[in-house]
């Protein structure tokens, strides 16, 4: 029986598996997640007519127990999930050689995990509880490589996503004790329909998005992320800019949108959006030297667009920022990944030492260069089509605020434009400075070609592909995106599903 | 009879242009307070350089002066003579003015091929001065088209004809006051002879030509002595009728432009572009300025 | 069908040129060479036919994508595969020795193919999308020499986002005022927009237009990347892909805002067609002035193409008969004569082991004649001698201005083009005339190879030159297109109706007369040809040096006009762009590393959003 329960499961299981098999660890994630890739595909067809709902506990109906409600828009970001994480795993097959690999197995299968868990659920506490497995293996990833950057870095990510936790969790009590349940759809539908003006609804809405805004790397609360991104694994960055602040922005949607239906506080999430993308590409563009730390700056922006996509609060804007969520998620994780061997190969994170390396690994360059452009917005590439669907939803939207935020959108483009061209620049056009300090690890010949082993090269290859694929031709992910727009839009439909009232 | 209008101005152009330079050396001489040369010393040097040997450096060598040549009596073609113009129909005074081009660009091409230091001084200083020169001269002729309202020179002379003379009508003075000041310049005649300066350069330009180079060079020079003045005639004399009433208004012209400012020593190239930006610009300017008005 | 056959050509061929040069070199230049004759011929086969095809529609905008041709353009697509072709053919021996050519041939295909599309979209989306991959493909090949190149590359790559992006958002909010994009639907629909709506439109989609056209103050970009990539895709930039800004300019202000609309926008003396007026004759000038104190022959050359851009523009901007065909003819007029002198830039750089510094130059007439008459006809084209197809387009936009009571513009185009003369003559002077560098003695005429288009650019000088009825019957089929009255055109020129230019009878007057005087030259005294330093030196020692006069050519007049030639426009944008990057870092570092700070950020966001929701 195909259910989503399984989705969860699979990765939980094997997880615990990992530690088991000590040489064959690396290869549990990968098969975990193709498990997971295939289930979430073949179920696409079965949701897109009818979101399924799974009862967990006892079998109580929906608001007395915890549910999983696998709507288009939950099985979108399932998918996405697990479409990233079984590349990345792929690609740390050979990647991840050193230190504790059967434990870095392990914590990755939890985060993915957890953020399957965020995205399916139909439950406030449960979302709680996937938050903090994925929190909690992402801390102890950060650290993975052991030295002082990573330590510090996830102590401070450790933190400030505590405090976020918290937040939450204080935000879920708040609700609790107003409505006395847990389940999204039942507070929804009390929220709703007993119109209650309270303010101790306005504070609990502002700790849930000061919360997962820590997660979402939303501004001021996203300090965690560039230590964090620059610090890791380039696996755990590309999981961690790919998929797990995209389950932070996926958790501020849908308390915003399903739960409280704030409207009118919809033009200040554009603002912090907008706040977020300046200030993050901005830094992209000052940080000059560590390339890691530059794309983990533009993550912020995309993040910021995204937000900015949501607080259109029109079905446009909502269906552009699940476009630009998955065009994100794509892009950043390809150039987090391709950037992985290139620093491994230079053994240095500086931009410069970067220079010329388009000659020695054509293809990792070819590939970081399609991501690149596809985060700029540059046709023929699937960045493009989400930024003009979100910048044709802004305009749509007849507001002059939102006018001048896409005037801002598009400045910050162009700020996008010179960070990711001076580096694809650096790749190509530039000679390689100093042979010797270019090739510092393996004792690599610098005159020789030194690409990426083939496992490593096969899932950003993938993930270009599907950039250039999205980018000629849209209709391959728009169909569910478009379903689960509406989905996340229609907060009457989803209570009545769950609660089978009315 | 066609045929006829054609040869006809370039001969009579040739030999009133070498009248003009044995006139401006007579006039030269006056002031000097010497007897000077007979008025047709240049058609006797110019008969004898034809029968000289001389050097040559290249095929450009005399593409360039037969290009120039060429191109001198095709401007003549275009200008009206009196009454004749056998090129009126081929485009007006736009045409003229790109024509007048290749005369000293075939004659800047020879020289440069001379590969002599002096003839390329000599070159820098005519296309600076003739930069000098056109920046007023556009204005003047803009300021006629304008007036006009046509780009045919046969047009405008006609309209002068049955009005009166641009000279003396009220805004169309000023442009030619400023002919008048840059005449000189545009003959290449003292104190503008910057680019032939003999002490200076060596005749800059002319410096490697001799025998028949050298006539053909001076045959130019006569021509663009004409063309110089008879277009002022055209512009704003009203042109004329018969050709002696047009020969007697290009002498007056001449020796007025030649007396304005032959008392003065040569200019330094500096000094000329100076002078020519001040007076004579701010002239056509006004002059344009009041005639898109009106 | 043929359309998109067309593009699946140019696009499909660049992947396959690529491809195909993983196997063998040779078959990679065949395959270009293919690829890009086959567009030509394509092309040629849609003259005079209409044609309009929906092809694709958007799942998400319901936007459709649509392919078109009609005269317009088709003009520009005939020129883009025509240049296309032979930058082609000329890169076959000017690239022959150089690294990574699968990467040249493709992404100089690639671009071609762009521009094809730009040209044949019948939708703002489709020309928009076309016109980005336009932006970024020319950014690869510009900065592919590396060096420089970089700095020019991105200069250009940022700029032409800036410009693109004022685009998007103008076919954004058309899109979402009309909803569609439809290039002829929106123009049916803007004749009834407001006034203020159509400014807006027309002046944010000019901003994109005036920076791919490099008109001042936006022309920075233009210079380095013209002089830093390799020669035949300079000529390719210069030729063609700068002048996709006419192109757009024409798009918008004629096919879908119309005359009538355009008549509207003034405001007092001030209108739009003033204002770009304006800046098509400061363009001129300050090119011209600019372009007469370089001592790099690219660099001129660049210059040059910022200038001639102002004439095209004062033509387009008056909608009469005579100033739209000289706007148009001159875009081919350039590109013809600008094409032919870069490939002579290159064909010299080529033999004399890359050297741009026409200073270091000279006497090149005795080794390369050939590429000697192909500069002397391509600086006659660009000056606007009579015979030379430059004339024509040059006499029409004069026309229109005097005639139109705009001396002051004619004024300008005047005294860029004494400008032109100055630059030109000093271009021919400096590199072929004079002394030749002992260096030199021995280099070559250019291959075979880059002599044929070099050649056939130069007959086609000529030819329009001479014959200007043949493209200016095209032209006016654009004319009739836009619903603007046609210029009446003969073969040799215009009708006396119609103000009169007969091309055939300069031509025999000049024939003539050259004839003349070369009987009379034949006729006299024979000359001795004798070494230069013999005449010069009268015989006695000169030193193997170069005595000829050549560095600063102008001295007297750069000294006079090099304090007013600062590039502010430039100096502006690095100031700006500095000042951005200062800012970044500043704001970089509200990431101060204190996590202490950190936790209070937290806290102080969750204050800030429990204050803004009590309040509002």
């Amino acid at each position: 029986m195909l259910s989503p329960v399984l989705l969860i499961a699979i990765p939980l299981g094997f997880s615990f598996l990992a530690p088991l098999l000590k040489k064959g660890a690396k290869y549990i994630p990968p098969i975990a997640m193709l498990f997971n890739l295939i289930l979430s595909i073949l179920l696409v067809p079965q949701v897109m007519r009818k979101p399924i709902i799974v009862l967990l506990g006892g079998g109580w109906p929906p608001p007395f127990c915890i549910n999983l409600v696998a709507s288009p828009l939950g099985i979108l970001l399932a998918l996405l999930i697990s479409l990233v994480g079984f590349l990345v795993s792929i690609y740390a097959i050979a990647y991840i050689k050193e230190g504790a690999t059967e434990k870095y197995h392990t914590l990755y299968l939890l985060l993915l995990t957890g953020a399957t868990g965020i995205v399916l659920t139909g439950d406030i506490f449960n979302l709680f509880v996937f938050f903090e497995i994925l929190c909690i293996s992402s801390y102890a990833l950060v650290a993975y490589n052991g030295d002082k950057h990573g330590l510090e870095s996830a102590v401070k990510y450790l933190i400030q996503g505590s405090i976020g936790s918290s937040f939450i969790l204080i935000g879920i009590a708040l609700l609790y004790g107003l409505f006395g349940t847990l389940n999204m759809a039942d507070i929804a539908n009390n929220i709703s329909y007993h119109s209650l003006q309270s303010p101790t609804l306005y504070v609990a809405l502002a700790f849930f998005i000061t919360g997962f805004g820590v997660e979402g790397a939303i501004f001021p609360l996203n300090a965690w992320l560039p230590d964090a991104h620059s610090s890791a694994p380039s696996t755990i960055s590309a999981i961690l800019s790919g998929i797990a602040i995209k389950t932070g922005v996926y958790a501020i949607a849908r308390v915003t949108y399903t739960l409280f239906s704030a409207k009118g506080f919809m033009i200040f999430i554009a603002t912090i959006g907008i706040i977020t993308l300046l200030i993050g590409e901005m830094s992209a563009l000052g940080q000059k030297k560590d390339i890691k730390r530059m794309l983990a700056y533009s993550s912020i922006g995309q993040i910021g667009l995204i937000i900015f996509a949501f607080g259109i609060a029109t079905y446009y804007g909502i269906f552009g920022a699940l476009f630009q969520l998955v065009n994100h998620a794509l892009a950043k994780s390809l150039l987090f990944l391709a950037s992985g061997y290139m620093i491994y190969r230079v053994g240095s994170k500086e931009l410069s030492a970067f220079e010329g390396l388009g000659k020695k690994m054509p293809l990792s360059s070819l590939v970081f260069t399609i991501g690149a452009f596809s985060l700029i917005g540059l046709p023929p590439f699937a960045g493009f089509m989400s930024k003009i669907s979100i910048i044709s939803a802004g305009i749509k939207a007849n507001n002059t605020a939102l006018f001048v935020f896409v005037i801002i959108v598009l400045f910050a483009t162009i700020i996008e434009g010179c960070y990711f061209f001076r580096v694809v620049q650096n790749l190509y056009f530039k000679k390689s400075r100093d042979p010797a300090h270019n090739c510092v690890r393996d004792g690599c010949p610098t005159t020789q070609k030194s690409e990426m082993p083939i496992s490593a090269l096969i899932p950003i290859i993938i993930l270009a592909l599907l950039i250039v694929a999205i980018g000629i031709y849209p209709r391959l992910v728009t169909g569910i995106i478009e379903s689960a727009a509406i989905g996340l839009m229609d907060k009457v439909g989803y209570i009545h599903q769950i609660l089978g009232i009315f | 009879m066609k045929s006829i209008e054609i040869i006809v101005p370039p001969v009579l152009a040739f030999i009133i242009g070498l009248f003009f330079l044995g006139l401006f050396r007579r006039i030269m001489a006056r002031i000097h307070w010497r007897y000077g040369p007979p008025l047709i010393q240049p058609l006797i040097d110019v008969i004898k350089l034809f029968h000289q040997k001389s050097v040559q450096h290249g095929i450009m060598f005399n593409i360039g002066l037969i290009f120039s040549l060429a191109g001198s009596i095709v401007v003549v073609l275009f200008l009206p003579f009196g009454r004749i113009c056998p090129l009126s129909e081929s485009g007006g005074l736009l045409v003229i003015l790109y024509i007048m081009l290749i005369a000293p660009l075939g004659l800047a091409l020879s020289g440069g091929e001379g590969a002599n230091p002096n003839i390329s001084i000599g070159i820098s200083r005519k296309f600076i001065l003739s930069l000098g020169y056109e920046i007023p001269l556009l204005l003047i002729l803009l300021s006629i088209m304008t007036h006009y309202k046509t780009i045919s020179l046969m047009e405008i002379v006609k309209i002068q004809q049955n009005t009166s003379w641009a000279l003396l009508s009220f805004p169309l003075f000023l442009p030619a006051l400023a002919y008048l000041l840059i005449l000189p310049a545009i003959l290449g005649v003292r104190p503008f002879d910057v680019s032939s300066a003999p002490q200076e350069i060596a005749s800059g330009t002319m410096v490697e030509y001799g025998g028949r180079y050298l006539a053909l060079a001076t045959i130019e020079h006569a021509f663009s002595l004409f063309i110089g003045i008879s277009l002022f005639v055209n512009l704003f004399l009203g042109g004329s009728c018969n050709i002696v009433v047009f020969f007697i208004k290009m002498l007056v012209v001449f020796t007025i432009g030649v007396f304005i400012n032959a008392v003065f020593p040569r200019l330094r190239i500096e000094q000329a572009i100076k002078y020519l930006w001040r007076l004579p610009v701010a002239l056509a300017f006004i002059g344009l300025i009041i005639v898109s008005i009106l | 069908m043929i359309l998109i056959t067309i593009l699946l050509i140019a696009f499909g061929g660049a992947f396959v040129t690529y491809l195909a040069g993983k196997i063998s070199g040779k078959l990679r230049n065949i395959l270009a060479v293919l690829v890009s004759l086959a567009l030509v011929v394509l092309i040629s086969l849609i003259y005079r036919r209409e044609i309009s095809r929906e092809y694709y529609t958007l799942p998400f905008l319901n936007l459709k994508l649509i392919l078109m041709s009609n005269p317009l353009s088709w003009f520009f697509a005939i020129i883009i595969a025509g240049i296309g072709l032979l930058s082609i053919l000329y890169s076959l021996e000017y690239m022959k020795d150089k690294e990574r050519l699968d990467y040249y041939y493709f992404t100089l295909l690639f671009i071609n193919a762009s521009m094809l599309g730009t040209v044949i979209s019948g939708d703002l989306l489709s020309f928009f999308i076309f016109w980005e991959i336009m932006s970024w493909s020319t950014y690869l090949l510009i900065s592919y020499k590396g060096g420089k190149a970089i700095a020019a590359g991105l200069k250009y790559i940022i700029m032409s986002i800036i410009g693109s992006l004022a685009m998007l958002l103008v076919i954004i909010s058309l899109y979402s005022r009309y909803g569609t994009m439809e290039i002829s639907a929106i123009a049916s629909y803007m004749q009834t927009a407001s006034i203020g709506y159509t400014l807006f439109i027309l002046i944010t989609s000019s901003l994109s237009f005036v920076i791919i056209n490099a008109f001042w103050p936006l022309h920075t970009w233009l210079p380095d990347a013209h002089a830093e990539a390799v020669s035949p895709f300079s000529s390719v930039l210069s030729a063609v892909l700068v002048r996709k800004g006419i192109y757009g300019l024409y798009l918008f202000m004629y096919v879908i805002l119309g005359l009538n609309i355009l008549n509207k926008l003034h405001v007092g003396f001030i209108s739009f067609s003033s204002v770009l007026c304006g800046i098509g004759a400061v363009t001129i000038v300050f090119a011209a002035f600019t372009a007469l104190v370089q001592e790099d022959s690219k660099r001129i050359l660049a210059w040059s193409t910022v200038g001639q851009g102002g004439y095209m523009l004062l033509g387009i901007v008056f909608a009469t008969a005579s100033g739209m065909t000289g706007g148009m003819f001159h875009v081919l007029n350039h590109c013809i004569y600008i094409a032919l002198l870069f490939f002579v830039a290159g064909a010299i750089e080529h033999r004399t082991g890359g050297i741009r510094n026409i200073n270091e130059l000279g006497g090149l007439i005795k080794r390369m004649p050939v590429t000697f008459i192909a500069a002397l006809v391509g600086i006659s084209g660009l000056i606007g001698i009579p015979l030379t197809n430059g004339f024509v387009s040059k006499w029409l936009i004069y026309k229109t201005l005097i005639l139109g009571n705009h001396p002051f513009l004619a004024f300008a185009a005047f005294v860029g083009t004494w400008g032109t003369v100055l630059y030109g003559y000093k271009f021919i002077h400096n590199i072929f005339l004079g002394q030749l560098p002992e260096k030199y003695k021995h280099i070559k005429e250019a291959p075979l190879l880059m002599q044929l288009p070099m050649i056939l650019l130069t007959v086609t000088v000529i030819l329009f030159g001479v014959l200007p009825g043949i493209p200016l019957r095209v032209i006016s089929a654009i004319q009739r297109q836009v619903a603007l009255p046609p210029l009446q055109t003969t073969l040799f020129g215009i009708p006396k109706e119609a103000g009169e230019l007969n091309m055939i009878n300069v031509l025999f007057a000049i024939l003539i007369s050259c004839f003349i005087v070369w009987l009379l030259f034949r006729r006299a005294a024979k000359s001795v040809p004798v070494q230069q330093d013999d005449s010069y030196a009268a015989g006695s020692y000169v030193p193997k040096e170069k005595y000829h006069y050549t560095v600063n050519f102008y001295n007297p007049l750069s000294k006079m006009i090099t304090p007013y030639l600062r590039d502010v426009a430039s100096l502006f944008y690095l100031n700006i762009a500095r000042g951005t990057q200062r800012v970044c870092n500043i704001i970089r570092r509200v990431y101060v590393g204190e996590v202490g700070y950190y936790a209070m950020y937290i806290v102080l966001f969750l204050a800030f959003l429990i204050f803004i929701q009590m309040f509002f």
